[in-house]
């Protein structure tokens, strides 16, 4: 177990930065997540960190050895790829026995080893099965089983669920996550689903283009995200964006429109961003009316496509309500749950700051 | 009875077998014949089968020609060429799909223009090089040439392929269990390539046992003859082919292409089921 220091690490293909002065201090067991669109350096970070790239600047640490120049094979990391990697002309056994065979690990100790970790992952019975006679989620567990098997430092997972079916997906997620509560071991994990993010991460990375956007619990990072990007990709239905500016202290559209946000003095003639996630609209006769677009009941909650003047939004209520299409309801914000953003910085402008924040 | 469609099948069948004539008939004629004597090879009507079957002309091979001996050159340099191809087309494959160094692609592209070039243009430079170095009249210019030569730019294209086709992350695992170079070529890389070497040695081996131009420039002392040279050398006093015993030596020469290419079929249809990662 150790903990792993990301400082001031830059990397570039050819003239073509690809990782811009990214820091990132991760504790000892914790189960962190890089997220972000494809192309924001995830992965390559995940590869920087297992030594499979090499760094231009900047200094990795894992425990409190500075590997920089360390390679991959010494740097006790184990790593799970995106299409598992399994090595074809090998048995199971033999994929995960490979890594104790080449440190020359003694044959007893390896049987012990791989079976210890079959036993985890219950795939005793596939041993001496080759991977392709396995099904995804089967090539899932023994990727996971021959990483388990180095018992390394720090596990990193390399978008691990996305070549899985829905239904297996939210499975191994949850295995995943009890695997780390068994090992405790340090976990570094790439996604671009932020649903797996939220659900699984002690903390999540945000990046973008290459730089951390905001780092901080799913909740944190849920609640007070930094920006108008970290704001849109974490949550599974988008939060709604207003575009407009403060007058007289009220929140005014650009359709000029008063919408219900909170007044704010302070933000007069500034033209800002003003977000809502889609559950914190309230039914308030309070509110203001908004067009009804479409109504989507799920049973347990309601989900509304609505708009005011010309900006579309999703709201979701608990329970079931219903409008006709065309009609209006009279809709406001819960008190507190708003987010403000300045329209041309994009950063977050109201009251606390999180403590977490790039 | 006799349904619609096995009766389509039977009449595929009966065309594929009138097909099969032109490419078994040959075969069959060169085997039977050797155990004609030459009046029946020539008479009319020709015979299928051999009425008087004699096995004179296998004991003549033998007598003419240090026949025993001829083989066992072909199929040694056979086999070398064939091993030292598939090490160095299988090495500068890999190094060309895996490797990145400067001027890699501008190399790659001058190991292809070696394709395009005809034998018969470099054998006489060729011939002068091993002149110079005493290696006429000795096997080492059958050897050499299409092992470091134009022939295997072929084998070294075809491997480079199949190497540019394995995914990198059993590298990057490979690497991360502790493999250097070397060992991810020689444990990871190579075993998964087994259909590729099949091909490539089947090509090889093929190309070595059929050479003919090579022989007949390099060597001029029948013991050292290989088989493409030696059967030519089967001819009465006057040059004119003694066909029983050509016939008989040729029967013998295309045992090893038949027992190889059995071999390397089977390896084919592994290779079939070997799709690496997906499935």
């Amino acid at each position: 177990m150790a903990s792993v220091s990301i400082a001031s690490v830059n990397k570039s293909f050819g003239s073509h930065p690809v990782i811009k002065d990214v820091s990132v201090e991760i504790a000892d067991g914790e189960f962190v997540i890089l997220v972000g669109p494809s192309g924001c350096g995830k992965s390559t970070l995940l590869r920087i960190i297992a030594g499979l790239e090499t760094i231009n600047s900047g200094t990795l640490a894992i425990g409190d050895r500075r590997v920089n120049d360390v390679e991959p094979k010494d740097r006790d990391i184990a790593m799970v790829f995106q299409n598992y990697a399994l090595y074809p002309h090998m048995t199971v056994a033999a994929n995960m026995a490979f890594s104790l065979v080449q440190r020359g690990v003694a044959r007893a100790e390896i049987e012990r080893h791989v079976h210890e970790a079959a036993a985890i992952l219950e795939i005793e019975p596939l041993l001496s099965r080759y991977p392709k006679q396995l099904s995804g989620g089967q090539r899932q567990r023994v990727a996971m089983g021959r990483a388990i098997v180095r018992n390394p430092k720090v596990f990193l997972f390399d978008e691990p669920l996305s070549n899985l079916d829905a239904k297996l997906r939210v499975q191994m997620r949850g295995e995943i996550k009890a695997l780390h509560h068994r090992l405790a071991t340090t976990m570094i994990y790439v996604t671009h689903d932020q649903i797996e993010a939220m659900t699984m991460a002690d903390r999540i990375v945000v990046l973008r283009d290459g730089k951390v956007e905001q780092v901080g619990s799913p909740l944190d990072l849920y609640d007070h995200p930094v920006n108008l990007f970290v704001a849109g990709f974490l949550g599974s239905n988008g939060m709604a964006f207003f575009r407009g500016s403060y007058r007289d202290g009220q929140f005014v559209s650009s359709d000029g429109l008063n919408l219900p946000f909170a007044a704010r003095g302070d933000l007069e003639g500034r033209d800002v961003v003003c977000g809502v996630r889609p559950d914190d609209f309230i039914l308030t006769d309070d509110g203001v009316d908004a067009t009804v677009d479409v109504l989507e009941p799920t049973g347990s909650e309601t989900q509304m496509l609505a708009r005011w003047g010309s900006q579309k939004f999703t709201s979701l209520f608990r329970g079931r309500l219903t409008a006709p299409p065309g009609s209006s309801v009279r809709l406001g914000i819960a008190p507190g749950r708003a987010h403000v953003f300045d329209a041309t910085s994009g950063l977050r402008i109201d009251g606390r700051q999180s403590p977490f924040h790039a | 009875m006799i349904n619609s469609r096995s009766r389509l099948a039977i009449a595929l069948y009966a065309l594929m077998a009138v097909l099969c004539i032109p490419f078994l008939f040959p075969t069959w004629w060169m085997i039977t014949s050797s155990f004609k004597p030459v009046s029946e090879i020539f008479a009319f009507p020709p015979t299928l089968l051999p009425r008087q079957f004699v096995t004179d002309a296998y004991g003549r091979v033998f007598e003419l020609q240090p026949f025993a001996r001829q083989y066992f050159n072909s199929l040694y340099i056979a086999a070398a060429v064939t091993a030292g191809t598939l090490a160095f087309s299988s090495l500068a494959g890999y190094a060309f799909a895996r490797i990145r160094f400067p001027g890699a692609n501008l190399l790659f592209m001058l190991v292809l223009t070696g394709l395009l070039i005809p034998s018969e243009v470099t054998i006489v430079p060729l011939f002068q090089m091993f002149l110079d170095v005493g290696a006429i009249n000795t096997h080492w210019p059958l050897i050499l040439v299409p092992m470091l030569g134009a022939p295997s730019a072929l084998q070294t294209f075809i491997m480079r392929q199949f190497f540019s086709g394995l995914p990198h992350e059993l590298e990057d695992a490979a690497r991360i269990d502790g493999l250097g170079r070397f060992a991810i070529y020689r444990r990871i890389a190579l075993p998964l390539a087994k259909p590729a070497l099949a091909a490539v040695g089947i090509f090889t081996f093929l190309y070595s046992w059929n050479l003919y131009l090579e022989p007949i420039v390099f060597l001029s002392s029948p013991d050292k003859f290989t088989l493409p040279q030696a059967l030519t050398q089967f001819v009465d006093a006057y040059g004119g082919p003694m066909w029983n015993i050509q016939l008989a030596a040729a029967s013998l020469t295309a045992i090893p292409v038949l027992v190889v290419f059995v071999i390397a079929q089977k390896q084919f249809i592994e290779g079939l089921a070997y799709t690496g990662l997906k499935g």
